[in-house]
C-alpha cells in the first residue's frame, strides 16, 4: 500500500512536471502570469501532507509493535521449552509454549549457531517448521548484520551487546541469507542459510549433529595427543594445535 | 587591471620603481583570498574529485557486472569502495555546493567580499589537502574500512595499517574546512547584505546557503569528535568505542551518521536553492510563495538532521528512538511536498525557455522525486528492516545523489558559468549530457531497486547468481557507463567553454538577483555601486527603470549610468507590468 502511495506521488509529480513544461513554453508566445499563493493554500497543502505523514507513522508503529511480539508456535511446530530471557524489545508470548532460542554469533566471516542443547553449527541454521525461533545476535569481532530474506527483518550483531529478532518458517525449505554490514575483506562470502525441517527431521538432525561434533572432537583430541607424544622433550615444537 | 570599458587616457600616469611583479595566473589564484578565486578553487577541486570518484565507480560496476567476478581482489575492491564514497560525498557533493555558495552568495547579496576572506582561503586549502591525502594514499595504503569506517572494524585490532588513518585525516580536514566556511557564509549572509536586502528579499540560493551552512555547523564538529575518538582508540589505547570497556560502536554510529546525514542534506538543500532560482528565471515568473519555499528549506534541514537515526534502525537501540527518527523522516513529506508544489506552481502559466540550466533543473526535480519517495519507504521502521543495506538503499541514495548533487549541481554550474567566466556553456553538448545522465541514472539505479528486493547486500565485492541478480547487475553496469558518459560530457563542456564559449555579457538569462548586475567575470570588488534593493527582484526593478528612462525624453543618459541611478528611482516604479519586453 505504501508502495502504491509512493508510486502515485511519483506519477503525480512527474506527470505534472512534464505536462507543465510542455504546455507553458515561451515559443507559444504567452506572457507569463505572475501568481502569488496565499499562505492559506500552503497551510492547506501542508496540513494534508502532515495528515498523510501521521497516518503512515501510526501504521508504522503498529506494524513495528506487532513485529516485536513473538508469535506462538503452531501445532506442527516443536513444543519444547527453553529458558532464556527475552532480548531488548522482544516480547515473548505468554503461555506454556516457549519459542526455540538460538544464539547466532557473527565472526569474520562466518555465522555460528548454538542450539539450546549446546549443539552448534556453522553457516547453516536448522530449525523446526512452524515454530517461533528467537535469534539472539552477538559478535566476537566487528559489527555484523543478520538477515535472511523472507524470514523477518535485519538486525545488528554487535560485540558485547544484546540484540535479537525472531522468525517462523511456515513451510519446510531452504532460505538464503547473508551479512548486510560491511565487515572487511571477505564480507561478501559471509553468507548463511536457514533450513526448515519437520520436527522429526529436526530432532534427528540435532542428534546426528551432536554425534558428529562428538566424533570430530574425539578425533582432534586423539591427533593432539599423538602430536604431544611425538614432540621432542626439549619443547622446540611449541606451537599448540 | 581591467578598465571596465572606461578610457584611461585622461588619468594621471602612475610611475613606480617597483611595480608588483606580474605573476602567473595559477599563483594569483592559489594565493588569493578573493571569494571568487576561493570559490573557483573549491568548484575545480570538487569536479576533479567527481572525475576520480566516477572512475572508481565504473571499476566497481565492472566488477559487479557478472556474478562471482574475480577481476578485482576483495581488498582492492574495499579500497576502491572506501575511496569512492569519500570522493563522491565528502570531496565532491559538499564542496561543490560550498564552492558555488562561496562564489555566488556575496554577488547575490551585493557584498564586496566574504566576512572572513582569509578563513575562506584556509578552508579551501584544508579541503584540498584532505582530498590530496586520500589520493596520495594510493601509493602506499588506501583506506579499506567502508563508507563510514565503523569500529571495531576500523580499529587497529582488525585493520592495522595506515588506511584508516588516511581516511580519518582526509575526512577530518574536509569536515573542518566545511565547518569553517559554513561559519563564514553564515556571518556573510547575516551581516553583509546590500541596503534594503531584507531576509524576505534574499535570493533563494543565498538562503539555501545559510541553511546548508547551519547544517554543516552541526554536522561537521560531530564528525571531528568521532574521528578524534577513533584516532585515540587506534593509537593511544582509547576505549571510546570498545564494547569490552563499556564503550560502544553505537556511539560512533550516532556521530558519523549525524555528519553523513548532514552531507546528504547538502545534496538536497543547495540543489533546491539553485532550482528555486533557475525555475523563476527561465519561466519569467517568481515562485508562488517565497516564504513557503524558505520555510520548507529550514524544515528540511531541521527534520532531516533529527532523522539521523534512520540509518540505525537495525542497531540495538530502544524502540522509542526509532519512532522519533521515523516521525522526523516522515514529517519531511510536508516541506518536501510544499517545495515540489511551489516548483510546479512556478512552471504553471509561465513562459518557459528550455535552456540548459532549466533542463538540468527539471531533471533534478524529477530524479530527486524518485530518490526522496524511495527514502520515504525507508523511513518506515519495518520496511527499513527489510530494505536497509540492500542495493535498494544504494539506489535510493543514488537517485538523490544524481538528482541533487549531479543534476542540481550541474544546473547551478550551467546557470552561473556565464557569471564566473563571461562565457556560456555549450548548449547542444549540455543537452546531450543531460539526456545521458537522466537515462544513465534510471538504467543504473532501477535494476538496483529490484536487486535489493531480492536481497543483494550493499558494499560487497561479489554476489552470487541467485534469482535475477546476474541480469539486473549487468543492466546496472551498462547504465553506469551511460551515466558516466553524461557526466564527462558536462566536464568536457565546462573545460572547453572557459576559452571557446559564446560571450555571455553580464546578464545572459535576464536573472532577477543582484549577481547579474556585476560584470562577467566580476571585478575584484564585485560592484562599482551597490544599489538599494527595493524588492525580491532588484534586477527587474533596474530593467524597468532603464526602460522607463529610454521611453522618457530624458533618454540622453547612457544605460550604464541609468543602472547606477535606477536604484534610487526603483521605488518610483509603481506596479511593474506583468510582461517583460522581448529582447
Amino acid at each position: 500500500m505504501l508502495l502504491a502511495l509512493t508510486g502515485l506521488l511519483f506519477l503525480l509529480i512527474n506527470g505534472a512536471l512534464i505536462a507543465l513544461a510542455m504546455r507553458f513554453r515561451a515559443r507559444r508566445g504567452t506572457d507569463p502570469r505572475r501568481i502569488h499563493t496565499r499562505p492559506r493554500a500552503t497551510f492547506l497543502l501542508g496540513g494534508m501532507l502532515a495528515t498523510l505523514a501521521v497516518i503512515i507513522f501510526i501504521a508504522g508503529v503498529v506494524v513495528t509493535e506487532n513485529a516485536s511480539d513473538v508469535e506462538a508456535s503452531g501445532s506442527e511446530g516443536l513444543q519444547a521449552a527453553s529458558s532464556r530471557t527475552a532480548q531488548r524489545d522482544i516480547a515473548l508470548p505468554s503461555g506454556d509454549v516457549e519459542p526455540l532460542q538460538i544464539q547466532a554469533t557473527g565472526q569474520q566471516w562466518l555465522w555460528r549457531y548454538e542450539y539450546p542443547d549446546g549443539t552448534f553449527s556453522y553457516y547453516e541454521l536448522v530449525v523446526p517448521v512452524d515454530t517461533a525461533i528467537v535469534v539472539n545476535l552477538g559478535s566476537t569481532d566487528v559489527v555484523h548484520r543478520w538477515w535472511v530474506p523472507g524470514l523477518g527483518g535485519k538486525f545488528d550483531a554487535v560485540p558485547d551487546q544484546s540484540n535479537g529478532t525472531w522468525f517462523k518458517a511456515d513451510e519446510t525449505g531452504e532460505f538464503d541469507g547473508a551479512t548486510y554490514q560491511f565487515a572487511g575483506a571477505s564480507g561478501a562470502a559471509m553468507r548463511t542459510k536457514v533450513v526448515a525441517l519437520s520436527v522429526e527431521d529436526y530432532e534427528a538432525w540435532l542428534e546426528q549433529q551432536a554425534t558428529d561434533i562428538q566424533e570430530a572432537q574425539e578425533f582432534v583430541q586423539a591427533e593432539v595427543e599423538a602430536d604431544a607424544a611425538n614432540a621432542t622433550p626439549e619443547g622446540s615444537n611449541e606451537e599448540s594445535p | 587591471m581591467s578598465t571596465n570599458g572606461i578610457s584611461t587616457s585622461q588619468r594621471p600616469e602612475l610611475v613606480s620603481d617597483s611595480l608588483p611583479q606580474e605573476r602567473p595566473g595559477w599563483i594569483e589564484m592559489a594565493t588569493s583570498s578573493d571569494h571568487k578565486d576561493v570559490g573557483r578553487l573549491y568548484v575545480g577541486a570538487a569536479l576533479s574529485f567527481l572525475a576520480l570518484g566516477l572512475l572508481q565507480f565504473l571499476l566497481i560496476r565492472l566488477q559487479l557486472a557478472v556474478p562471482e567476478n574475480t577481476m578485482i581482489e576483495p581488498v582492492t575492491f574495499n579500497r576502491l569502495l572506501s575511496v569512492m564514497s569519500a570522493s563522491l560525498v565528502v570531496l565532491f557533493a559538499v564542496p561543490l555546493a560550498i564552492g558555488l555558495f562561496t562564489y555566488i552568495v556575496p554577488l547575490q547579496i551585493g557584498a564586496r567580499s566574504l566576512a572572513f576572506p582569509k578563513l575562506a582561503q584556509l578552508s579551501a586549502w584544508l579541503y584540498i589537502l584532505g582530498g590530496a591525502t586520500l589520493y596520495v594514499s594510493f601509493v602506499y595504503t588506501p583506506p579499506e574500512a567502508g563508507f563510514n569506517a565503523l569500529p571495531p572494524l576500523s580499529d587497529t585490532a582488525f585493520l592495522d595499517n595506515n588506511g584508516v588513518d588516511v581516511w580519518i585525516t582526509a575526512v577530518g580536514l574536509s569536515a573542518l574546512a566545511f565547518t569553517l566556511q559554513a561559519v563564514n557564509l553564515i556571518v556573510t549572509i547575516s551581516k553583509m547584505r546590500a541596503p534594503g536586502l531584507a531576509w524576505r528579499r534574499l535570493p533563494m540560493f543565498s538562503f539555501s546557503a545559510s541553511v546548508s551552512s547551519w547544517v554543516m555547523v552541526v554536522a561537521g564538529p560531530a564528525m571531528l569528535a568521532a574521528l578524534t575518538m577513533l584516532f585515540i582508540d587506534r593509537h593511544f589505547n582509547g576505549v571510546f568505542f570498545d564494547p569490552q570497556e563499556s564503550g560502544a560502536p553505537t556511539y560512533y554510529q550516532h556521530l558519523s551518521w549525524l555528519f553523513f546525514t548532514g552531507c546528504y542534506l547538502l545534496f538536497i538543500i543547495p540543489a533546491a536553492g539553485a532550482i528555486s532560482e533557475i525555475l523563476p528565471t527561465f519561466s519569467r515568473k517568481p515562485l508562488p510563495s517565497r516564504g513557503a519555499v524558505a520555510a520548507s528549506l529550514v524544515a528540511i534541514a531541521a527534520l532531516g538532521m533529527l532523522a539521523w537515526m534512520q540509518n540505525m534502525f537495525t542497531a540495538s537501540i530502544p524502540v522509542g528512538f526509532l519512532y522519533m527518527a521515523m516521525a522526523a523522516a516522515l514529517l519531511l513529506i510536508v516541506p518536501l511536498g510544499i517545495l515540489f508544489a511551489n516548483w510546479l506552481g512556478t512552471l504553471a502559466f509561465g513562459s518557459i525557455e528550455m535552456r540548459a540550466p532549466m533542463l538540468f533543473a527539471l531533471g533534478a526535480i524529477s530524479t530527486l522525486s524518485v530518490g526522496l519517495l524511495a527514502e520515504l519507504l525507508h523511513a518506515v521502521v519495518p520496511v527499513n528492516w527489510l530494505l536497509a543495506d540492500t542495493t535498494d538503499a544504494t539506489a535510493a541514495s543514488g537517485y538523490v545523489f544524481v538528482g541533487g548533487a549531479v543534476l542540481g549541481g550541474f544546473a547551478a554550474l550551467y546557470h552561473w558559468f556565464p557569471k564566473i567566466t563571461g562565457r556560456t556553456m555549450g548548449e547542444s553538448l549540455g543537452r546531450a549530457s543531460f539526456a545521458l545522465i537522466l537515462l544513465g541514472a534510471h538504467v543504473t539505479f532501477l535494476p538496483m531497486f529490484l536487486a535489493g528486493l531480492e536481497g543483494q547486500p550493499v558494499d560487497v565485492y561479489k554476489y552470487f547468481d541467485t534469482g535475477n541478480l546476474g541480469v539486473l547487475n549487468l543492466i546496472s553496469s551498462l547504465g553506469s557507463l551511460v551515466l558516466a558518459a553524461g557526466i564527462i560530457l558536462t566536464l568536457v563542456n565546462l573545460y572547453a567553454s572557459t576559452t571557446s564559449g559564446a560571450r555571455a555579457g553580464h546578464d545572459p538569462w535576464r536573472g532577477e538577483s543582484l549577481e547579474w548586475l556585476a560584470l562577467s567575470p566580476p571585478p575584484p570588488h564585485n560592484f562599482d555601486v551597490v544599489p538599494d534593493v527595493r524588492s525580491a527582484e532588484p534586477m527587474r526593478d533596474i530593467r524597468d527603470a532603464i526602460r522607463d528612462r529610454r521611453a522618457s525624453p530624458r533618454a540622453a543618459e547612457t544605460p550604464d549610468r541609468a543602472v547606477r541611478r535606477s536604484s534610487a528611482e526603483a521605488d518610483t516604479v509603481d506596479e511593474p507590468e506583468s510582461g517583460e519586453p522581448v529582447a
